[in-house]
Parts: C-alpha cells; sequence; structure tokens
C-alpha cells in the first residue's frame, strides 16, 4: 500500500473513533420545567424521558443526530391536585398525547463546550421549530449535556380555554435539562 | 388615646379588635369559596385571597397579642361574677390562640401541598413543612376542626358581648366601639 493511502485511512479511522453515539444514562439524568402560578414559580419534572446523540463530534458536530423523547404522562409537579389536573385535555391531555419528541439534525458549536441544535419538537400534536442549547462536558467514556431555553405554552396549546390568558398561570416556560450520556461504540 | 386605660380600650387595641373582625368575617366565606369552587383560574385567585387574608390576620395576630401583653386590658365592671371573669378569660385566650392557629394550620397545608404561592401576589411565602400528602390531609383535618371551634367561640363572645349591652346594661361592648360613634 501506498503511504499517502495508509495517512488517509488512518485519518478516517481517527475521524470515526472521535464522531461517537452516545445513549443517556437514566438514573443521573433530569429534565425539569418550571411553570408560573399566581407569579410565583412552580417547578415540574419529566420523570421518564431519553436522549440519544449520534455521530457527535464534539469539534465538528454538523453531522450529529440528537433525539429526545419525552413520556409526557411522567410529568410530576409535586402536588396531587395539579398532577391530576395536567392530566386533561385542557393541559397535557395525556389520553391523547402521552409522547413528546424533539428531533434535530442541525447542530452547531456556538463557543468551546457550547453548542446549539436547531430541530422541531413535536408536543401535543403539534410540531414547532425550537432551538436547544446546551454546554458539553466530556471525560473518557461519559458525557454531561446541560442546558435551558423558554417555550411558549399556547405553541402548543397547552393550557387553553379559560386558562389561555396567563394570568394565573404564566405562558412562559423554562426547561432545564442535566443530561448524563455513555459512549456506545 | 392610643393605649387601654382601666376603663376602656385604647386605640389600638380598637383597631387590631375591628380589623381582625372584618378580616375573619371576609376570610370565612372567601375559604369555603375557594375550597368548593370547580378548577378555575377564579378558583386560583380565590384562594390566593384566602391565603393572603390568612397571613395577614396571622401578622396581626402576633403584633396585637404582643400588645395586649405590654398593655393591660380595662378591668370587667366590679359586680361580675367569677364564673363570668373566668369564661372571659378563657374565650379571649381561646380567640387569640384559634386566629393564630387557623393560619398556621394553613400555612402547613399549602407547604404539605408544595403548592406556590406568594403573599398578595408579591411576597413568596416560605414551605414551613415538607410535601407530604398525609400531613395535608391532616392539618386540612385540624384547619376545619378549629374553624368549628372559632366559630362557637366567637357565638359565645358575640352573645356575651350582646348581653352585656342589651340584658345588663354596662359599657362592656360600648366601649369597645370607636369612641365616634357617640360614646358618652
Amino acid at each position: 500500500m501506498r503511504p499517502e493511502w495508509v495517512l488517509a485511512l488512518g485519518v478516517l479511522v481517527s475521524a470515526q473513533a472521535s464522531a461517537a453515539d452516545w445513549k443517556m444514562d437514566p438514573a443521573p439524568s433530569r429534565l425539569e420545567f418550571v411553570a408560573t402560578f399566581e407569579k410565583t414559580a412552580a417547578p415540574g419534572v419529566f420523570k421518564e424521558f431519553d436522549t440519544r446523540l449520534e455521530r457527535f463530534e464534539p469539534e465538528k458536530p454538523e453531522a450529529a443526530k440528537l433525539d429526545v423523547t419525552v413520556k409526557v404522562t411522567s410529568a410530576d409537579m409535586k402536588n396531587g391536585d395539579v398532577n391530576r389536573a395536567i392530566r386533561g385535555p385542557e393541559w397535557f391531555d395525556f389520553a391523547r398525547f402521552p409522547q413528546a419528541e424533539f428531533h434535530a439534525d442541525d447542530i452547531r458549536r456556538v463557543a468551546p463546550g457550547r453548542y446549539l441544535a436547531r430541530g422541531v419538537l413535536s408536543l401535543k400534536g403539534m410540531k414547532k421549530d425550537l432551538e436547544v442549547p446546551f454546554t458539553w462536558q466530556e471525560s473518557a467514556n461519559a458525557a454531561t449535556m446541560e442546558g435551558e431555553l423558554n417555550v411558549e405554552r399556547l405553541q402548543f396549546g397547552i393550557g387553553t380555554g379559560e386558562w389561555a390568558d396567563g394570568k394565573t398561570i404564566g405562558l412562559g416556560v423554562r426547561v432545564k435539562f442535566n443530561v448524563r450520556l455513555r459512549k456506545v461504540g | 388615646m392610643i393605649a387601654n386605660t382601666p376603663e376602656s380600650w385604647g386605640g389600638l387595641a380598637k383597631f387590631f379588635h375591628w380589623t381582625v373582625a372584618l378580616l375573619i368575617l371576609a376570610q370565612i366565606p372567601l375559604g369555603f369559596a375557594a375550597a368548593l369552587w370547580r378548577l378555575s383560574p377564579l378558583k386560583l385567585e380565590l384562594f390566593v385571597w384566602h391565603k393572603s387574608t390568612g397571613m395577614l390576620i396571622l401578622a396581626l395576630m402576633l403584633v396585637r397579642l404582643g400588645w395586649r401583653l405590654a398593655n393591660p386590658a380595662p378591668g370587667l365592671p366590679p359586680q361580675t361574677p367569677c364564673w363570668e371573669r373566668r369564661a372571659a378569660h378563657a374565650s379571649h385566650g381561646l380567640l387569640y390562640a384559634l386566629a393564630i392557629a387557623l393560619p398556621l394550620s394553613g400555612w402547613v397545608i399549602n407547604s404539605a401541598a408544595a403548592v406556590p404561592f406568594s403573599v398578595f401576589w408579591l411576597v413568596p411565602l416560605p414551605p414551613i413543612a415538607a410535601p407530604d400528602e398525609r400531613l395535608e390531609d391532616l392539618a386540612k383535618l385540624a384547619h376545619f376542626s378549629l374553624l368549628v371551634a372559632l366559630c362557637l367561640v366567637l357565638a359565645v363572645h358575640i352573645g356575651a358581648a350582646l348581653r352585656h349591652h342589651l340584658i345588663k346594661r354596662n359599657d362592656v361592648l360600648l366601649r369597645m366601639l370607636p369612641r365616634a360613634w357617640g360614646r358618652p
């Protein structure tokens, strides 16, 4: 084999080695949301969700793909009455829309360790473009993805009817995530 | 004029008495309305009013208790029998205790239920108990029982005041009224 071919093969192998697939470690991972209730922060959490990140290369993330699925029915706002209320058709409508998804295949590095994933969020039967900023910290075969963003609940028809004016339950919801990932191959 | 005299209540004691009386009068129907209303924005608003009023009553009662301890109350008419004096002391003590315990038990309900709440939409109220559904149920039972007790003692209190005024024809009721209301 000619030396330049060996070099090219070497570059290819090393490039593939640094672009890895990542799977979520559910136990330490958190997906939280903070609504406002009578002008006071009302935190909640989605207890079940999953994150997959494919072909992610920290230096060159363009080819990567991010997929998040959220079991909406695992939402917990720490209060029995509230948890019963958010199941209903005016809020999350568990019966018809038990799952939300976010898919992004446009991931850019905006600064060292900081990224922006542009994709589509499907929630309560509606699809909207969404930009998700996140930080990335990697060590050995584990990584932490962390970020937060605002979601306007009415874009997804959450809190309709008499709740839509946003006076008692605010319109903006802060979403925060801290995801632990493990390298798979 | 602010302080009590041996014969009559001072301005501050009257202010506390009637302000708390009016707040309690509003608070009881407000509480029932909030608890019984169907889940809607109005229900949440009613609860903010009820809880805020409760915290206001609690704050006023604590200051009032301090004032009551610092400033001796006017005496009862000299011919008042011993059992009546004891009954008066006991019912006044109970009213103070209940007007403080009711908002406290409400605060426990709100804390155990983990409901975010800001007093009059302004001041976030910290929890005084960890989220716990069993404690929430217990505190609700206590809140309602204390309310029943308050209504009973209030009936005695109002009845006794009217008896002093209408039957015994002394100034025990009049001396708690604002002076502008034509007390000699």
